[in-house]
């Protein structure tokens, strides 16, 4: 079949060209209503200082906004906050998903199902229903946490679980890995399951068995697919808002602040829209990256 | 059908069937136009939620406002707290936000006067049904903005000490009339049983300290000392160095070790509430609209009194914490008369009444004050002691520039915590002060 058709104006267009432009319209116009032209605005937004009720009221800065974020103390702490919680989430939801998914698959004989249903339930309920169920249990006067542990007698926080800087960011994390190791473990699970049961019969037979096999076997197999899970992780991690604000609200003093909540406090509260804007085009940058990562990894996983 | 001699029978056919449709869609669109420029007009109100009385209390008011213009339709929208203060000011902005809005009134309300969000309610006050005829001058100046009127006051919020008198009389405890006096008591509570939190307080969300280091300021600074400072127009080798505001902060470092709950800044405001409504603190600081949550959760034997007076302070004891609250109208409302017709309706002399009775508000329009039935204890408590007070002071999340507030607030959580010392937490706050100062 002759895939070149001529249109009545003379151009000749591939009938998959065109369809694939008439598919593609939809979602363009989409992107770019949602995503390129709030992105744009942003980018444009950075270089000028203005509040969210003075929004005619535009005022040129140039990189002023960029250097005020280079220079303000709060912005490096919610920074160095989200690598926190990168590294933290890569070791509890991608390590222990992995750990989990490894016993549901070649550990346990019965009750698999039952199992990866329990551990999966989180990650359906609402972020933000998750945090505050557990900030009931963190409540220093109500909370279940320090009920079980006064009755056995250990110690607890004296300004609260939520309420000292030095550990409110740990107690946001465990929050965030309960939610999200369930994901992580369907992931890696549906990685094992495509790992041919031969292999690990060839592998007894040369001694590696158990652990050994899980190491040597196992971890090379999925290594694609646990590279995704961990560039999933990442972004989710610097996108992270709803734990922090309803557990702490960037506090204890800005203690637990990340880049989410600190726009948000800029823009919302101190009215700050250009600053608000400088500091979303770095968040930008860095989810572009990471995304730029993320699709190198999927592609070869 | 007519023909015409240029067109064939066909074309004719199709041009008369054209016509016809034409014709339908132009009725249409006509009888459209004609109802809504006739009849309804929708005026959104958005207010914050979970009032006690509030459904009734809008009942009445959509009522009231059809007695005047039977074609304006209320249409009420209730937010949290937090979520509001956000949700407003991205609803300003945009094209569908609300006609008519509550706010606190003080730097919140006055922002939006000066950004052009808010519309100058002046030429409305002696309209028919105009709040000119309801509140007077004083609750007007309220809303006012370089001397327009951006927001019409309905009521006002104060705090009090609630205590259990039952408690207190037990163990021969006596209201403290004193800063001295009420540390003494804190600590006569955590003698009798170290169990009981004297004063519980909640501070996870920041504004809780906040009330307190408003009023220790008062009575510590005083309000002739801290307008200044507060209006941001000290001279900059002045602004935010008294050292009577660390001696202020150093109260609170006081109140932390004898009268507070251990983990304030990680306990909630209203747990806080149901320890004293369960009676398992004896003595809590909290607001008036306290007194009906106190009474819905079944504790209605408890008593008030005033945030004590500072030993050496400059302040007599008897300026009190008041802030005021109202309506507001949208610059960009397309009814703006309707709008304000509702705004004012809002303080009649029928809804102040039932504002009171139904949501037992301080009202700005007392008018059948005396017509009120069966006022709760603590209602005609709040009357009668915020008539009695010698001045009033704006809490400091509401009254500061926004950069300040938050370090205010962010300094309280810093100071309960034991992370910073009154005195540092001072050289911060003077620090964003100067550099507010600075971008003003």
């Amino acid at each position: 079949m002759n895939k070149t058709q001529t249109n009545s104006i003379g151009f000749s267009l591939s009938s998959d060209r065109v369809s694939v432009i008439i598919l593609l319209i939809p979602a363009l116009i989409f992107c770019t209503i949602f995503i390129f032209i709030p992105a744009f605005w942003a980018i444009v937004g950075s270089f000028y200082s203005y509040g969210m009720t003075s929004l005619n009221d535009w005022k040129w800065v140039g990189f002023d906004n960029y250097i005020k974020a280079s220079q303000d103390e709060f912005f490096w702490i919610a920074l160095k906050n989200n690598f926190i919680i990168v590294f933290a989430s890569i070791v509890l939801q991608v390590g222990v998903g992995t750990i989990l998914a490894a016993i549901l698959d070649r550990g346990i004989k019965y009750g698999k199902v039952i199992f990866r249903t329990i551990i999966f339930t989180p990650m359906v309920i609402s972020s933000v229903a998750v945090s505050i169920i557990w900030l009931i249990i963190y409540d220093p006067n109500v909370g279940i946490l320090n009920s079980i542990l006064k009755a056995i007698g250990l110690p607890t926080p004296s300004m609260g679980w939520l309420g000292d800087p030095d550990i409110s960011i740990w107690m946001i994390m465990i929050v965030a890995g309960w939610q999200n190791t369930g994901f992580m473990m369907v992931l890696i699970l549906a990685g094992l399951q495509g790992v041919s049961k031969e292999v690990y019969d060839a592998a007894e037979i040369d001694g590696a068995t158990g652990v050994k096999a899980f190491w040597y076997i196992t971890l090379p197999m999925i290594r694609n697919i646990i590279i995704v899970a961990i560039l999933i992780t990442t972004i989710g991690a610097f996108k992270v808002f709803e734990f922090v604000y309803v557990l702490t609200q960037g506090g204890p003093s800005n203690a637990t602040q990340v880049l989410g909540t600190y726009i948000y406090l800029q823009a919302f509260n101190l009215l700050h829209m250009g600053y608000a804007n400088a500091l979303s085009v770095v968040l930008l940058i860095i989810a572009l990256i990471l995304g730029w990562f993320q699709l190198k990894a999927s592609r070869r996983a | 059908m007519l023909t015409s001699p240029y067109l064939n029978k066909e074309e004719c056919k199709m041009k008369y069937y054209f016509s016809r449709i034409w014709a339908g869609i132009l009725i249409t669109l006509l009888s459209f136009s004609f109802t809504s420029s006739s009849y309804a007009i929708d005026i959104k109100l958005w207010d914050l939620s979970a009032r006690q009385g509030q459904d009734e209390f809008y009942e009445l008011l959509k009522k009231e406002v059809k007695k005047y213009n039977p074609d304006i339709n209320v249409i009420v929208t209730e937010w949290e707290n937090e979520a509001y203060k956000t949700q407003i000011q991205l609803a300003l902005n945009g094209d569908d936000g609300p006609d008519v809005f509550f706010n606190w009134f003080g730097e919140d309300s006055a922002r939006l006067a000066r950004a052009g969000l808010a519309l100058d309610l002046t030429p409305y006050a002696d309209m028919e049904g105009g709040y000119g005829s309801f509140i007077s001058k004083g609750w007007q100046d309220a809303g006012a903005v370089d001397g327009k009127i951006y927001g019409i006051a309905n009521k006002a919020v104060s705090k009090y000490f609630y205590y259990d008198p039952a408690f207190f009389d037990q163990h021969n405890l006596s209201v403290p009339t004193t800063f001295g006096e009420l540390i003494d008591t804190c600590k006569s509570i955590k003698a009798i049983d170290p169990s009981i939190v004297p004063w519980p307080m909640g501070n996870s969300e920041r504004w809780k300290l906040n009330h307190v280091i408003t009023m220790l300021n008062q009575r510590v600074v005083g309000a002739e000392n801290t307008k200044a400072d507060y209006a941001l127009t000290a001279p900059d080798d002045e602004l935010f160095t008294n050292p009577k505001y660390v001696e202020a902060w150093e109260k609170v470092v006081e109140l932390n070790e004898n009268c507070f709950n251990d983990a304030p800044n990680a306990t909630n405001p209203e747990l806080t509430r149901s320890m004293f409504a369960a009676q398992i603190s004896p003595m809590m600081y909290c607001g008036t609209w306290c007194g009906g949550i106190f009474a819905s959760e079944g504790f209605t034997d408890f008593k008030m009194f005033r945030f004590p007076r500072v030993e050496g302070g400059a302040d007599d004891g008897t300026v009190g914490f008041l802030v005021a609250e109202g309506l507001q109208v949208s610059a960009k409302t397309k009814h703006p008369e309707a709008a304000a017709l509702v705004a004012s309706i809002n303080v009649s002399d029928t809804m102040a009444l039932a504002d009171a009775e139904l949501r037992g508000s301080l009202i700005s329009n007392a008018t059948l004050i005396d017509q009120m039935e069966d006022a709760p204890h603590w209602f005609t408590f709040y009357v009668n002691d915020i008539a009695d007070k010698s001045g009033h002071v704006n809490v400091l999340d509401v009254l500061l520039e926004a950069n300040v507030s938050n370090a205010y607030l962010d300094m309280g959580t810093e100071v309960l915590n034991g992370t910073k010392s009154p005195q540092e937490a001072m050289d911060f706050i003077r620090k964003v002060a100067l550099e507010a100062k600075a971008a003003m």
